[in-house]
């Protein structure tokens, strides 16, 4: 049903310039080309500059007529991110949704949605409060979640999950548990292993 | 349960009586019973028989709807020299009220008009007639030959294959009625003649859907048209003119507010009649009081109610018992005690709060009480419709000189109509004097003066009313011929006097009653001497000239085959076969006939009656419900 043939050439033609578009896109699970993994980067001059996020990509049925599902995979703190689960408030990925857009194009709107947030229609209505408030206070948070979360990966990560990898664990299932424990690489190889 | 009807003995006129009221809950149970047709013929009086182009509301079959649709769709078009789909798209946009759509236009301008709504007229169709014989769609990513691509009016050119995707998706998102370019940011809506044709060579199924759901956005998307609530479905839908409030019936029979689709239900208004029905349904509130009220006697368990300020009360079987606790107690007490046990609970408390929830309940008992009574009073007198047949049969066969018994059957139809009033008056005086919805509107003192014009007006009509049963009621097939005019006179003169009064009665609470308040809008159907409106047909052959003279035939004789059958509102029609071999009244002048109907008086009409009986070769048609004729 997916048009696998636009995703094919969609991942080609982003991969392409990702240096400097700061966004990409890999396969997340074998050759499954219905679920993507999205990276973008913070973009500069902004709490999340320095910080990659991950955002997990799901493609229905439709696309490209019916908009990809997009969610954070990496913490953000920001007003139209869910704190939470990682959920997005941005229009075009919902009934704003053109099938003229593409997988680049939504990823670029999300990194403009990092410099730019929309507090007035806002996913995390905790963090939207804040930024309205106490702005200092936000642009502090969203920072310390950025090193914290999002710093990680280019860090340190990459050499855990390259030791992981070569213990024999696939790397996207490594990434994401060492996302989900933090980081900790003794968590992520006691949890790799209970499965 | 039996035990309980002395309760409230002490006084007659609220008496309740607790096993009547369970019975009519049970009856509610059965939806359709409490429907009521008063059973008059709006349309086959010469008198007032300017026919269905009386009707200030049409019928609109799926035979018609696609008339209906392109009456408006030729005013629009004609008005702003426009394409059908381009009007089409204009007046979904505005809810197919024609008026808006020129309002804006002369307010916004044309291009507001327009942009706002979608449409894109351009004469620029050449834009993809370029030297090269291929062009990327962008949708796919693929190079696509020119005969493969189509460009919409806003310029936007993709491939047939990505279009065709984009349409069933928007199709089955029920979106049919709007889709959009699949350009980002361009609000055009999309051609319907290329989505016809594009989703048709795909799937012809889908592409007849979108047929159906472009056509039935003039019912869904139409504050002035409105499906017939009729379960099975009928497949018609009901068109008024001008007013939205009003009462109306279908071809199919079923009588309803064209403002909630509940039964007809004048003098109350649609909130009123709303909250009623909850009200009548809600059991709760009985058992809530019961239990409030009430405290089982611990000897005999006959529910007992609490009289009076102090707690100790006692049974009729003579046991005294604390009101608190519920234990058995002696006789003495004071304030504080009572001899013979000791609970500790005995004080006053509370007791207003009962009180007052005792006084709603009484209140609303004296309501619904009234109101059941000409409910009960309907259906029995439903019967009477038989009688009467019997009873003129045996006058005609006696006395030749006897020949015009109309009154007869005028004085039932009124019989039915005023019943039908005062039963639904009694829901409407419950809200109307009562503090859930105008307690901020009226003082007291407004109230009461209110209270008092309505309330005489309707004991004058509930007299009238029950004079008339009375005479109905009579076997006055056995009396000698000048008893039987005497019984004549009367009946023609009490539904003469009911009719007025019924009439005045609509104007009290247009003007008396509702007229000076402020904050709430309840707008009241208004009362029809005739009963329920029946909606006309929409004429279907006058407007197929129309469409021959349209664009596009061989689309359109598409579109007449398209059958509305599986849709509906609630996707269990039943749609009876063979309407196209109805009859169909041009309908030409209008207008007068709103004149004609208030200025007619009942009992007048000396024709009899030659319409079509569905129920069994009677003399006339009441029309009533099967399910009253069942029961009597
Ligand atoms: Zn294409
Ligand atoms: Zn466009
Ligand atoms: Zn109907
Ligand atoms: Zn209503
Ligand atoms: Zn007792
Ligand atoms: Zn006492
Ligand atoms: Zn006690």
């Amino acid at each position: 049903m997916v048009d696998y043939a636009r995703v094919q050439k969609e991942l080609v033609e982003c991969n392409r310039d990702k240096d400097i578009s700061g966004v990409s896109i890999e396969l997340d699970n074998g050759d499954d080309l219905s679920h993507l993994s999205g990276r973008i980067t913070g973009p500069i001059a902004s709490p999340y500059e320095g910080g990659i996020f991950q955002i997990d990509i799901r493609l229905p049925g439709g696309y490209p007529f019916e908009p990809p599902k997009m969610q954070f995979i990496t913490k953000v703190w920001h007003p139209n991110i869910s704190s939470q689960n990682g959920a997005i408030c941005l229009d075009i990925l919902k009934d704003q949704w053109s099938p003229a857009l593409t997988l680049k194009t939504a990823l670029l709107s999300l990194q403009a949605l990092l410099s730019s947030p929309e507090p007035d229609d806002p996913q995390d209505a905790v963090v939207a409060q804040q930024y309205l408030r106490d702005y200092p206070t936000f642009v502090g948070t969203a920072r310390y979640w950025t090193d914290t979360f999002a710093k990680r990966a280019s860090v340190g990560t990459e050499e855990k999950v390259q030791k992981l990898v070569e213990m024999g664990f696939p790397e996207v299932l490594v990434r994401k548990t060492l996302d989900i424990v933090g980081g900790d690489e003794n968590l992520a190889l006691e949890k790799l292993c209970t499965g | 349960m039996s035990d309980f009807t002395y309760l409230s003995s002490s006084d007659d006129d609220d008496n309740y009586n607790y096993s009547d009221y369970k019975q009519h809950e049970d009856e509610d149970d059965d939806e359709d019973e409490e429907e009521l047709h008063d059973g008059f013929e709006n349309d086959d009086d010469d008198e007032w028989n300017t026919s269905s182009s009386s009707s200030s509301s049409q019928v609109i079959t799926k035979e018609s709807l696609l008339a209906a649709q392109r009456e408006d769709l030729r005013r629009v078009m004609d008005m702003l020299n426009l394409s059908e789909q381009h009007a089409r798209t204009l007046l979904i946009h505005h809810r197919w009220d024609v008026q808006k759509v020129l309002a804006v236009l002369v307010e916004k301008g044309k291009d507001r008009l327009y942009a706002e709504a979608g449409v894109t007229v351009l004469d620029r169709k050449c834009l993809t007639s370029q030297s090269s014989s291929e062009v990327t769609c962008i949708i796919c990513m693929e190079d696509i030959s020119v005969e493969e691509v189509t460009e919409m009016d806003c310029g936007h050119c993709f491939c047939n294959n990505c279009w065709t995707e984009h349409f069933i998706v928007k199709i089955n998102e029920g979106q049919s009625r709007r889709i959009r370019c699949m350009a980002h940011k361009c609000h055009a809506v999309c051609d319907e003649a290329v989505i016809r044709n594009l989703v048709s060579a795909r799937d012809p199924d889908l592409a007849e859907r979108f047929e159906r759901f472009l056509l039935e956005s003039y019912i869904e998307d139409n504050r002035m048209v409105k499906w017939c609530p009729s379960v099975p479905h009928c497949g018609n839908a009901i068109r008024v003119e001008d007013d939205q409030y009003c009462e109306v019936e279908c071809t199919c029979g079923k009588q309803f507010c064209f403002g909630c689709s509940s039964e007809a239900h004048s003098p109350c208004s649609c909130l009123m009649w709303e909250l009623w029905t909850k009200k009548c349904k809600d059991e709760s509130e009985t058992v809530n009081w019961m239990t409030a009220h009430t405290k089982p006697c611990p000897k005999c368990h006959k529910p007992v109610e609490k009289n009076g300020g102090c707690n100790l009360v006692s049974c009729i079987c003579g046991q005294p018992f604390c009101w608190l606790c519920g234990g058995a107690t002696g006789r003495d007490h004071t304030w504080t005690s009572i001899s013979g046990h000791s609970c500790g609970r005995y004080k006053e408390d509370q007791n207003q709060k009962a009180e007052r929830a005792k006084r709603d309940l009484y209140r609303y008992m004296h309501y619904h009480n009234r109101y059941k009574a000409h409910i009960d009073s309907f259906k029995l007198e439903s019967k009477l419709k038989e009688s009467t047949q019997n009873k003129i049969s045996i006058l005609e066969g006696k006395d030749t000189t006897l020949r015009d018994f109309s009154w007869v059957t005028n004085g039932l139809y009124r019989l039915f109509r005023s019943r039908r009033v005062l039963s639904y008056s009694y829901a409407f005086a419950y809200y109307m004097f009562g503090d859930d919805l105008f307690r901020d509107e009226m003082t007291k003192a407004e109230r009461e003066i209110k209270q008092n014009l309505f309330e005489d007006q309707q004991q004058q009509l509930e007299s009238n009313v029950e004079k008339l049963s009375k005479y109905l009621g009579e076997n006055y097939e056995l009396y000698d011929k000048g008893k039987v005019m005497e019984i004549r006179m009367q009946v023609i003169n009490l539904s003469v006097i009911t009719d007025k009064l019924c009439k005045k009665m609509y104007e009290c609470i247009e003007n008396d009653l509702l007229g000076s308040l402020q904050l709430a809008t309840h707008n009241i159907a208004p009362y029809k001497s005739k009963g329920v409106e029946k909606a006309s047909e929409f004429p279907i052959w006058s407007t197929k000239a129309n469409i021959a003279d349209s664009h596009d035939l061989t689309h359109n004789t598409k579109i007449d085959g398209v059958t509305v059958e599986s849709n509906g509102p609630s996707g269990t029609q039943n749609n009876e076969s063979g309407s196209s071999t109805r009859k169909h009244t041009n309908n030409g002048s209008g207008g007068s006939s709103k004149k004609q109907r208030a200025d007619y008086e009942s009992g007048c009409s000396t024709r009899k009656r030659g319409r079509r009986e569905p129920h069994g070769d009677g003399l006339f048609d009441l029309n009533l419900p099967a399910e009253v004729l069942d029961k009597s």
